[in-house]
C-alpha cells in the first residue's frame, strides 16, 4: 500500500468520522471529581482546618457540585493527622483539555483563643486518568520578614497571600521567600466520559 | 581525609598503592572485623602505558632536580656534609614532597623487567634479609617508604614473620622522624592478629625503649629556597603573557581589515565583561599558544557569546525582598483574628469596590461668540482665530519642510543621474530615479499649496485687522484690547532674488522635462493609435466599396452607415509644450503663493497692548451691551454617567468673555465612566438659567494621572437664537459688516472650555483607576499575564502609536531577539494601521484545540438540564434523574422554563381580570425572584445546629425528674400530650408524613329553621352594635344540654377536611352542639417530592376544614309506600369552613385550640340564633353567641422540625449605634425569656433591615371612609377597620418560600394589595394614630417606643397592656438611649385614587359571568337552570350587606326574600371576600358545594357585587344560592 492510497485512507477516516460525529452529537466530553480532602500532616499546628477550591480553564463548565469550600476544624486526639473526610463531588463538562482542574487549598489553623491563622497554601492538578487517586499536595506559607516572623511566633497571625490565585497561576513566585507546611491528602476518584470521542486516549 | 598520610610525598607517584592504606589507616578503629581490606589487586597491573608515563615524568623530574640540586649546591654549601649523611632523596620526599617517584624509580631501575609490586616486595624483603648489619632502626629509604605504600599480598604464609619486623622498624623509624602523624601507624595491610601484634610492639616501644633515641635523630636545617630562584625556575618553566594591548593586525590574517557587524547592521549582543587586562592576557597568550587566530573574530577581539548574565540577579538578597515584589505576590501581615460566624452573611451588598478618583480641572471657559459680542468683539474673535491658526502653522511650518524636502529629492535625483559625482556607491536605478520625480512633483504641488495657505492666511490676518482698523474709527471707541503689529524682517535683497530665480529655473525645467516626457508618451500613444485609425480607414474604405457594389445589387437593402463616434477618431498629434508658456505659469503661480524676491517677510504680532475705551466715552448702546455682560455669569456643571455629580460656581462673564474657574473636581468613582460631560449654564441677572451647550470629554486614558495631565481645550456651541436691543450682535441671527448688510453671516454661540481630566494618584502612588472592564474582572489578572507588552515592563498600553514613539525615542534595538515581538506589533500596528485587531483572545491556541464550539455546548440539553437543577431554578429543582444521553431528554422539558422566561416581562392580563391586579401579581412574582435569588446562596449556609443535633447530656435535674417519671400514673386523669421527637426533614419520602386533624367539637352551629315556618315571624333582634361587641367571645360553654324544640334534630352536622386533594369526613353528629372527636389522618405530598425545610414552608396548600349539614329529605313519590320502603335524598349544606395554611402548621407544629368558624353572613335556612331559647326566656346572654366555633387539634405526624426563619443579617441604613443596641435588647429580653418573639428590627422589601418603629406613623385613611360617619368616630374607626382587613392576605412565608419576613411601607402595601399581618396591622395602627388615637402595634412590642413584656404570660390575654408600667413592660429606649427621633419610612402622606366605578361595574360582570360558567362546568351531568328573578333579587341585596358590612341585614333579607321566593325551598348564602385574584372565588364557590344538589328542578342563583374603595380596594360579595320549588 503506498502513501497515496493511505492518505485516502485517512481522509476517508477522518470524513467517516466527522460523519458519525454528527449522530452523536451532544456526546460532550465530561468529568466527574468524586473523592474526598481526607485530612493533613506534617503541619506543626493543631487544629487544623481547611478552605478549598477548584480553578478551571475557560473551555471548562461546571455542571453540578460547588467549586469550592472550607472543611471543618479538626483537632487531632491520636497522632498527628487531621482528619476532615470533606466530600468533593465535581461534575464538568469541557470543550478542551486547555486549563484541567486543579484544586487549591489554604489550609488554616485555630489557636487556643479561636483565632485563625495560615499555616499552608498549595495545589495540586486533579489528575487526568481515571479510576481511583491518592494525592498528597504538599503545602507551604509566605515566611515575611523577619519582624513578621517573629509576630506570627508570639502574637500568631502571619503573612498571607494578598491575590489567592497566586496559589495555582505561574506568577513569578521566586521572590517570594516560603516556609514548607505539611501536606494535604486527598482521595480522588475520576470518571471520564466521551474522551474517547475527542481522540483523547484514556 | 588525607591528612593522615604518612608520606605526603610518596603518593602521586604509585597512586593505586597508596589509596588503600589510607582508606584502611582512617577506618581502622573502626574496624575489628575479620579482614579490614580485601586483597587488592597489586600494582602489578598496572599497564605499560602507565610505566611509560611514569618514565617520561621521572625524566623531567630527574631534569629539574639535578637543577635545583647544583642551584643548590652553589648557594647553600654548609649544609651539604649533612646532606650528605642523610640521602638527599630521602628528604625531600618526607619534607616537601616533591620528589615523588624517587623510590620507585630506583626499583623500577633496579628491576624494571618485573612486575612491579612484586619486584618490589621481594625486593624489600631481601634487602631487609641482607642488610643485617645496618643499624637497628634505620631502614632504607626504600623499605620505609614500600612499608607505608605498599600493598602486600597477603598470600605467603612463611612471609609473615617477615612484615612484622619489617614493620616494627617502620614504626620505629616513624616515630624517630617525627612526622605529625603522632601515632605510630600500625597494622597496614594485616590481620587481626598482626595489627595486636603491631599495637603491642608499638605499646613495647613506647614504654621503654631500649634504642636510644638519639641514635635516630639527625638535626637538619630548615630548608629554604629563594625566591630568585624559584623565580628564576619559574621563569624557565612559565610562560608570563604580557598584559599590553595587542594591536589588531597581530589578531587577523595578514592583510585583512578588521570588519564590525553591528556597523553592518547586524544585532551583535552585549558581550559580557571582562577587565581589559584580562583580555590583554588573554590575546598574548592565545596569540603565542596557538597561533592560527581561531579565536580572534573578524573585528580582531575574542570571539564571545552575548552576556548570558542576567542584569538583575534573579535571587535577590533575604533582606531586600521588600523592595520589588510583584503585585500577585504580595503578601500582607494578617493578624490572627477570632473567626467569626459566618451568619451575618451581608447580602446584597459584596465587596465593597474600592473607590477610584477622576480628577476634572475645569480651568476656564472663553466664548468664541456670545451674543453679547458686539461687533468689534467678532472681529476680534476672527483676529484671534486666524492668529491661533497662524502660530500653530508656523509651529509646523510644514511649508520649510517640504521645501527642504524638495532639495533633498532634487539632490538625490542630481546624484543619480550623475555617477560621476556620487562619492558612495550608491547604485540607484532608473526606476528609483522615477520614484523620486514623481514624488518631487508631489511634494512641489503640496508646498506651493502650504504656501499658498500661509500667505492667504496671513493677507486674511492684515484684512480682518484692517477692518477691525476701520470699524474702531467709525464707530469711536475700543472694545477690545487686541493689537496687531506687523513686523517686517528685511532681507538680503540679491541673494533672495537670486534663490527665487534658481527656485523657478529649476521647476521650469522640471516641468519642462516632466512635459516633454509627457510630449513622448502622448506621441507614442498618438502613433499607435494613428495606426490603428489609418487601419480601420482601410478596412471601412474596402468595406464601403463591397457596400456599394452590395448597393447596387440590392439596392433596397439600407445601408448601414457607421454612426461616427463609433469608429475611431482621427488623433490629434500632441503639441509640445512651449518653454514660454511654462515659464509664465511658474512665474504666475510663484507670483500668487510666494513672496516677491526682496519683499520683507511679515510677521504679524498679535497682543493685548491696546486700550479698552472707558463706559463714559461710549454711545448709550454700548454702555447697555457692557452692563448686559456684567450681569452675565456661566457655570458649569459637571455630569457623570448621565447624573449631575458637581457644578462649578458662577462666575460673571469677563468683558473679555473669557470666564476662570480653576476649579479641580475629584469624583469618587466605581465603576468605569461611561460618559463625561460638562454643561454650560449662563444666567442673566437673576432671572434665569439656560443651558448654553453641552461639552462631552473624553474619558482619559489609563495612562493620564494626575499632574501628567495636559490642559486640553474642548469646543462647544449652542444653537441658541438670541436677539439683542443694543450693540451685541446676538446669536443665530444675521449679521452683516457692510453698510448695505450684504454679505451676512449668522453667528452661533460657542466657546471653548479649558479642561483636563485625569485619574488620581492614591497615597502608595497607585492611580486609582477602575480596570478598564468591570464585568469580567475575573480575567484582568490573566490578561495582565498574557500581555505582549508586558514583556518589557509597561503593561495595559492600548495606544500603539504611543508605544512606537516610546520605542523610537527609547531607541530600542529593533535587532534584539529580545524585543522582536514588540517590533513586530509596532510594524503592525503603525505601518498597516489596518488590522489592529480589536479583540484580546485570552487563552489563544484554546479554539485551536477544542473538541467542540461554544454552541455546540450550550445546545447539549443534558448539560443544560444539569446547570438548571444545581442553580435551583424553580421548575427544576428537584428533578431527579437525568438521562444520562442527550437523545432521550425530550425538549418539552424546557418549554415551561422558556416560556416563563420569556414572559417575564410581559404582563399576562388573561388569567387576571383586573389589569392592576395583574400587574401587582407581576411585580410580586419578581419580588419574589430576586429575594429567592439572593437567598440562594444563603441557605446554603449552615449553622452548627443545621449540622449537629447533639442529645443533651442528662444532667442531675433530668435524671431526678425521669425518676419522677417512674412514679406517675400510668394513665393520668387529665392526660397531656407528650413531645414527640423530631425528624428532620431530609431523609423523608412521599407518604412518610402525614396530616392529623383531630376534631374534637363544635359550638353553635347554625341551626335549621324550618322552612314551612313562613307564618313565624322572626323575632327582630334588638342588640345594637355596641352591645355585640361588649359581649365577650368566650361564651362558649358547652351546651350540650341544649334542648331541641319538640325533639326536632336542629342540625346533623358533619366535618369534612380537605387538603391536598384529599377528603375525609367525620361522622355525623347532632345537634348545634356536636361533639365529634375523631381522628382524621390525611396524606401530606411535598411539591416535587422535595422534603428540604425551605419547600415545606412554601406549601401554599390550605387545610379547608368545612362544616355541613345533613339534611334527609324524603323523596318518595308516593305516600302509600311510606310503609315499605324509605327513600331519601341525603343533601349537604355548607355551613362554613375553617382554612388554614400548611405553613402555619409545619412553623408552629401542632395547631390545638379553637376556631371561629367562617359563616356566611346570611345563610339561608338556617339560623344562628336560637330563637327557641330566647322564646322560652332563657338567659340571653348564653345565645349571644358571636358565631360558631370548633374546637381542633392539628399536628403532622411525624412531627417535622421547622425550618428557621432567616437569620441573615441584612444591610441596615440605620445607625450603628442604634443597631447596636438593639441587638442588646435582644440579648437581655431573649435571657429572660428565650421563647418570646422580640422584634426590634424587620427587612423592608428591598432587603435592608430597617429600624421597626419607623413603621408607624400617623398617615390618613382614604377621605371617603371619613366623610362616611363624619360624627361618630367609633363608626368611623370601623369602617377604616374593614377596609383595612379588605385587603387581601398574603402570608410572607408563602410568598417568600418562608425565608424571611418583609415589611413593606403602607404606601407600597396599598400599592400591592396584598401582605402579611404585620401589614395590615401596621397600617390599622398608622390610621388610628392618624385619627387621633392611641395605637400600639403589639407583636410582643409596642409602638411608639419598643417594649418587651416581661410579664410573667405570653398569652395576649392575660397581658397587661399598660406600658406605663416600667415593672411589666421594658422599654428599649431609655434614659440611657434617649429616642433619636427616627423619621419614617413612611411616605408624608398616602394619596388615594378613586376606583372606577364602572371598571368594578365591568369587573362583576365577568367575575359573575365566569362563575355561572364554572358552576355549569362542574355539574357536567344536569341541566343548570339559572333563575334569574331570583339572582336580580340577590344582586340588589348585596349592596346592602356590604352596607352593613354583613351584619344586621339577616332578618330583613329573610323576610325579603321569603316574600319574593315564597314557592321555594331556598338554601344559599353570600360569601364575601377581599378580592386578590380570581381563582380564590372561585374556590370559595366551589367549596360551599351549592353545585353539588342534582334534584332535577333545581335551580341556581348567583349575584356578583364588587364594591370598590379607594385604591382599587375591591370589596367583593357573591350570592349563591340554589332553589328547589316546593310542590
Amino acid at each position: 500500500m503506498n502513501g497515496w492510497t493511505l492518505s485516502i485512507l485517512g481522509f476517508y477516516y477522518i470524513g467517516l468520522e466527522a460523519w458519525c460525529m454528527k449522530f452523536v452529537h451532544g456526546a460532550m466530553a465530561e468529568v466527574h471529581v468524586i473523592g474526598q480532602i481526607v485530612g493533613a500532616t506534617g503541619f506543626s499546628e493543631s487544629s487544623l482546618f481547611c478552605k478549598w477550591g477548584v480553578h478551571t480553564g475557560a473551555a471548562w463548565k461546571l455542571l453540578s457540585g460547588v467549586r469550592e469550600g472550607q472543611t471543618q476544624v479538626d483537632t487531632p486526639q491520636i497522632g498527628d493527622m487531621a482528619y476532615w473526610s470533606h466530600p468533593i463531588d465535581l461534575h464538568f463538562a469541557t470543550k478542551g483539555l486547555q486549563g484541567w482542574p486543579r484544586l487549591h487549598f489554604q489550609v488554616w489553623s485555630q489557636d487556643s483563643f479561636g483565632r485563625c491563622q495560615l499555616a499552608g497554601y498549595g495545589f495540586c492538578h486533579v489528575p487526568s486518568s481515571p479510576g481511583t487517586h491518592q494525592l498528597d499536595c504538599p503545602t507551604w506559607r509566605p515566611l515575611g520578614s523577619w519582624r513578621e516572623q517573629l509576630a506570627r511566633a508570639f502574637v500568631g497571625g502571619g503573612p498571607q497571600l494578598l491575590h489567592g490565585d497566586a496559589i495555582y497561576s505561574g506568577a513569578d513566585r521566586y521572590r517570594l521567600h516560603t516556609a514548607a507546611g505539611g501536606t494535604v491528602h486527598l482521595d480522588l476518584g475520576l470518571l471520564l466520559r466521551h474522551f474517547d470521542r475527542y481522540g483523547v486516549e484514556c | 581525609m588525607v591528612s593522615g598520610k604518612p608520606h605526603g610525598g610518596s603518593q602521586q607517584e604509585p597512586a593505586q598503592e597508596d589509596q588503600d592504606p589510607d582508606t584502611h589507616l582512617l577506618s581502622m578503629p573502626t574496624q575489628r572485623g575479620p579482614r579490614s581490606l580485601p586483597p587488592l589487586p597489586s600494582a602489578s597491573r598496572t599497564g605499560f602505558a602507565e610505566f611509560s608515563m611514569r618514565e617520561r615524568m621521572r625524566e623531567k623530574l630527574k631534569a629539574a632536580r639535578s637543577k635545583a640540586e647544583s642551584a643548590l649546591l652553589q648557594e647553600i654549601p654548609t649544609p651539604r656534609p649533612r646532606r650528605l649523611r642523610s640521602p638527599s632523596e630521602k628528604e625531600l620526599e618526607t619534607e616537601f614532597g616533591v620528589e615523588p617517584g624517587r623510590e620507585t624509580q630506583r626499583t623500577v631501575q633496579d628491576d624494571d623487567s618485573q612486575s612491579y609490586s612484586r619486584v618490589k616486595f621481594r625486593d624489600c624483603v631481601r634487602k631487609i634479609k641482607s642488610k643485617p648489619p645496618l643499624p637497628p632502626g634505620f631502614p632504607s629509604a626504600e623499605e620505609a617508604y614500600n612499608f607505608f605504600t605498599f600493598t602486600f599480598d597477603p598470600e605467603p604464609e612463611e612471609l609473615e614473620e617477615k612484615p612484622k619486623a619489617k614493620h616494627r622498624e617502620g614504626a620505629n623509624q616513624e616515630e624517630v622522624e617525627g612526622e605529625e602523624e603522632g601515632p605510630p601507624v600500625q597494622g597496614v595491610n594485616k590481620t587481626d592478629e598482626e595489627e595486636l601484634l603491631a599495637g603491642r610492639d608499638a605499646e613495647h616501644f613506647l614504654l621503654g625503649s631500649h634504642h636510644g633515641a638519639e641514635d635516630f635523630v639527625a638535626v637538619r636545617p630548615a630548608y629554604y629556597e629563594s625566591v630568585h630562584i624559584r623565580l628564576q625556575k619559574e621563569k624557565e618553566l612559565l610562560f608570563i603573557p604580557s598584559r599590553l594591548t595587542v594591536p589588531t593586525y597581530k589578531k587577523l590574517p595578514e592583510n585583512v581589515q578588521p570588519r564590525f557587524l553591528e556597523d553592518e547592521g547586524l544585532y551583535i549582543g552585549t558581550r559580557p565583561e571582562v577587565p581589559r587586562a584580562t583580555q590583554n592576557i588573554m590575546e598574548n597568550r592565545l596569540l603565542v599558544q596557538e597561533s592560527d587566530r581561531r579565536w580572534f573574530g573578524d573585528d580582531g577581539r575574542i570571539l564571545a557569546l552575548p552576556n548570558p548574565i542576567r542584569p538583575s540577579p534573579s535571587r535577590p538578597p533575604a533582606l531586600t525582598q521588600e523592595q520589588d515584589i510583584h503585585a500577585e505576590l504580595e503578601t500582607l501581615y494578617k493578624k490572627a483574628v477570632r473567626y467569626v460566624q459566618k451568619t451575618q452573611h451581608m447580602i446584597g451588598s459584596g465587596d465593597l469596590p474600592e473607590n477610584f478618583q477622576l480628577d476634572i480641572d475645569i480651568s476656564g471657559l472663553i466664548f468664541t461668540h456670545h451674543p453679547c459680542f458686539s461687533r468689534e468683539h467678532v472681529l476680534a474673535a476672527k483676529l484671534a482665530q486666524l492668529y491661533d491658526q497662524y502660530l500653530a502653522r508656523r509651529q509646523r511650518n510644514k511649508a520649510q519642510f517640504l521645501t527642504d524636502k524638495l532639495q533633498a529629492l532634487r539632490n538625490a535625483v542630481q546624484m543619480g543621474l550623475d555617477p560621476a559625482k556620487s562619492h558612495k556607491s550608491v547604485d540607484i536605478t532608473p526606476k528609483a530615479i522615477n520614484e523620486y520625480k514623481s514624488e518631487i512633483r508631489q511634494t512641489r504641488k503640496l508646498r506651493d499649496a502650504e504656501q499658498e495657505t500661509d500667505r492667504t492666511l496671513l493677507k486674511t490676518i492684515i484684512k480682518v485687522w484692517k477692518e477691525m482698523k476701520s470699524l474702531r474709527e467709525f464707530q469711536r471707541f475700543t472694545n477690545t484690547p487686541l493689537k496687531l503689529v506687523l513686523r517686517k524682517e528685511k532681507v538680503d535683497q540679491k541673494a533672495d532674488e537670486e534663490a527665487y530665480e534658481a527656485e523657478i529655473q529649476a521647476e521650469i525645467s522640471e516641468l519642462l522635462e516632466e512635459h516633454s516626457e509627457e510630449y513622448e508618451q502622448k506621441m507614442e500613444e498618438y502613433r499607435t493609435e494613428y495606426q490603428q485609425w489609418k487601419a480601420w480607414r482601410k478596412a471601412q474604405r474596402a468595406k464601403k466599396k463591397k457596400k456599394k457594389q452590395a448597393a447596387e445589387e440590392h439596392p433596397d437593402e439600407e445601408v448601414e452607415e457607421p454612426s461616427p463616434g463609433e469608429g475611431p477618431v482621427k488623433p490629434i498629434p500632441p503639441e509640445p509644450t512651449q518653454r514660454a508658456v511654462l515659464e509664465q505659469q511658474v512665474r504666475e503661480r510663484a507670483a500668487r503663493s510666494r513672496r516677491r524676491p526682496g519683499e520683507p517677510t511679515l510677521v504679524p504680532e498679535l497682543s493685548l497692548a491696546g486700550s479698552v475705551t472707558p463706559n463714559d466715552q461710549c454711545p448709550r448702546a454700548e454702555v447697555l451691551r457692557r452692563e448686559d455682560v456684567k450681569r452675565r455669569s456661566v457655570y458649569l456643571k459637571v455630569i457623570f454617567n448621565g447624573k449631575e455629580v458637581s457644578r462649578t460656581e458662577g462666575r460673571p462673564l469677563g468683558a473679555d468673555f473669557r470666564v476662570h474657574f480653576g476649579q479641580i473636581f475629584s469624583l469618587q468613582i466605581v465603576n468605569w465612566p461611561e460618559s463625561l460631560t460638562l454643561q454650560v449654564y449662563e444666567t442673566v441677572g437673576h432671572s434665569g438659567t439656560t443651558l448654553l451647550a453641552e461639552v462631552f470629554l473624553p474619558i482619559p486614558e489609563t495612562t493620564i494621572v494626575t499632574g501628567r495631565a495636559p490642559i486640553e481645550e474642548v469646543e462647544f456651541s449652542s444653537n441658541q437664537h438670541v436677539a439683542l436691543d443694543h450693540e451685541g450682535v446676538g446669536s443665530g441671527v444675521p449679521l452683516s459688516f457692510e453698510a448695505d448688510g450684504s454679505n451676512q453671516l449668522i453667528l452661533m454661540t460657542s466657546g471653548k472650555v479649558s479642561h483636563s481630566v485625569a485619574w488620581a494618584v492614591g497615597e502608595n502612588g497607585t492611580p486609582l483607576i477602575p480596570p478598564l472592564s468591570q464585568q469580567n474582572t475575573g480575567f484582568r489578572s490573566a490578561l495582565k499575564r498574557a500581555d505582549a507588552i508586558s514583556s518589557i515592563g509597561t503593561s495595559g498600553l492600548t495606544d500603539m502609536k504611543k508605544l512606537a514613539k516610546w520605542a523610537a525615542e527609547s531607541k530600542l534595538d529593533p535587532n534584539d531577539p529580545n524585543n522582536a515581538p514588540l517590533m513586530q506589533l509596532i510594524s503592525v500596528a503603525t505601518s498597516g494601521e489596518s488590522y489592529v485587531p480589536e479583540f484580546f483572545r485570552l487563552e489563544q491556541l484554546q479554539r485551536e484545540f477544542n473538541f467542540v464550539s461554544d454552541e455546540e455546548l450550550n445546545r447539549t440539553k443534558r448539560f443544560r438540564l444539569l446547570c438548571l437543577r444545581s442553580q435551583e431554578v424553580p421548575e427544576f429543582r428537584n428533578y431527579k434523574p437525568i438521562p444520562a444521553y442527550d437523545r432521550e431528554i425530550m425538549e418539552k422539558v424546557f418549554q415551561d422554563y422558556e416560556k416563563r422566561l420569556r414572559d417575564r416581562n410581559v404582563i399576562e392580563t388573561k388569567g387576571h381580570i383586573d389589569s392592576h391586579r395583574a400587574v401587582v401579581a407581576k411585580y410580586l412574582q419578581q419580588v419574589r425572584e430576586s429575594v429567592l435569588n439572593r437567598f440562594l446562596i444563603a441557605k446554603h449556609h449552615f449553622l452548627l445546629t443545621d449540622l449537629i443535633v447533639e442529645e443533651e447530656v442528662p444532667n442531675i435535674s433530668i435524671l431526678g425528674l425521669s425518676l419522677f417519671k417512674l412514679a406517675e400514673q400510668k394513665r393520668p386523669l387529665r392526660p397531656r400530650r407528650k413531645g414527640r421527637k423530631k425528624v428532620t426533614a431530609q431523609n423523608l419520602s412521599d407518604g412518610d408524613i402525614k396530616l392529623l386533624v383531630n376534631i374534637i367539637r363544635a359550638y353553635d352551629i347554625p341551626v335549621r329553621r324550618p322552612t314551612t315556618s313562613k307564618f313565624q315571624q322572626p323575632s327582630r333582634s334588638s342588640r345594637t352594635f355596641r352591645e355585640r361587641h361588649a359581649a365577650s367571645p368566650t361564651t362558649h360553654s358547652p351546651t350540650h344540654s341544649a334542648d331541641y324544640p319538640l325533639g326536632q334534630v336542629l342540625v346533623r352536622p358533619f366535618v369534612e377536611v380537605s387538603f391536598q386533594r384529599t377528603i375525609c369526613h367525620t361522622t355525623t353528629a347532632e345537634g348545634p352542639n356536636p361533639s365529634w372527636n375523631e381522628e382524621l389522618e390525611l396524606p401530606f405530598r411535598a411539591p416535587n417530592g422535595d422534603y428540604s425545610t425551605t419547600s415545606l414552608q412554601s406549601v401554599k396548600d390550605d387545610v379547608f376544614i368545612n362544616i355541613f349539614d345533613e339534611v334527609l329529605f324524603d323523596v318518595l313519590e308516593d305516600d302509600r309506600e311510606r310503609g315499605s320502603g324509605i327513600h331519601t335524598r341525603i343533601e349537604r349544606h355548607w355551613l362554613g369552613c375553617v382554612k388554614i395554611p400548611f405553613s402555619t402548621i409545619y412553623c408552629q407544629a401542632r395547631i390545638d385550640g379553637t376556631f371561629k368558624i367562617d359563616i356566611p353572613p346570611v345563610l339561608l335556612g338556617y339560623s344562628k340564633e336560637r330563637s327557641v331559647i330566647t322564646e322560652r326566656g332563657f338567659d340571653s346572654v348564653r345565645s349571644l353567641s358571636e358565631g360558631s366555633y370548633i374546637t381542633l387539634f392539628i399536628t403532622i405526624e411525624p412531627q417535622l422540625v421547622p425550618g428557621e426563619s432567616v437569620r441573615e443579617k441584612f444591610d441596615s441604613q440605620e445607625d450603628e449605634k442604634l443597631l447596636q443596641a438593639t441587638e442588646k435588647f435582644h440579648a437581655e429580653c431573649a435571657l429572660k425569656f428565650p421563647n418570646r418573639q422580640c422584634l426590634t428590627t424587620v427587612i423592608d422589601i428591598s432587603g435592608k433591615t430597617v429600624f421597626v418603629t419607623r413603621y408607624l406613623k400617623p398617615l390618613n385613611p382614604p377621605q371617603e371612609l371619613l366623610d362616611a360617619y363624619p360624627n361618630d368616630p367609633q363608626a368611623t374607626a370601623e369602617l377604616v377597620a374593614r377596609y383595612v382587613s379588605l385587603i387581601p392576605f398574603l402570608p410572607d412565608a408563602v410568598s417568600f418560600a418562608g425565608i424571611c419576613d418583609l415589611w413593606s411601607t403602607s404606601d407600597q402595601f396599598l400599592d400591592l394589595l396584598a401582605g402579611d399581618e404585620e401589614e395590615h396591622a401596621v397600617l390599622l395602627c398608622n390610621y388610628f394614630l392618624s385619627l387621633g388615637k392611641k395605637a400600639w402595634l403589639m407583636m410582643g412590642n409596642a409602638i411608639p417606643e419598643i417594649w418587651f413584656n416581661i410579664q410573667r404570660y405570653d398569652s395576649p390575654l392575660r397581658v397587661n397592656f399598660d406600658v406605663t408600667k416600667p415593672k411589666l413592660w421594658k422599654s428599649f429606649f431609655s434614659r440611657s438611649l434617649p429616642y433619636p427621633g427616627l423619621s419614617s419610612v413612611q411616605p408624608e402622606e398616602l394619596v388615594y385614587q378613586r376606583t372606577d366605578k364602572a371598571a368594578a361595574a365591568e369587573l362583576q360582570d365577568r367575575i359573575e359571568k365566569i362563575l355561572k360558567e364554572k358552576v355549569m362546568d362542574w355539574r357536567p351531568r344536569h341541566l343548570t337552570r339559572w333563575n334569574r328573578y331570583c339572582t336580580s333579587t340577590l344582586r340588589h341585596f348585596l349592596p346592602l350587606l356590604e352596607s352593613s358590612r354583613g351584619e344586621e341585614v339577616e332578618e330583613d333579607h329573610r323576610a325579603e326574600l321569603l316574600r319574593q321566593l315564597g314557592d321555594y325551598r331556598f338554601s344559599g348564602f353570600p360569601l364575601h371576600m377581599p378580592y386578590s385574584e380570581l381563582k380564590p372565588l372561585i374556590e370559595a364557590v366551589y367549596s360551599t358545594g351549592v353545585h353539588n344538589i342534582d334534584v332535577p328542578n333545581v335551580e341556581f342563583a348567583l349575584a356578583v357585587y364588587i364594591h370598590p374603595y379607594p385604591k382599587n380596594v375591591l370589596s367583593v360579595w357573591i350570592y349563591v344560592a340554589s332553589l328547589i320549588r316546593n310542590r
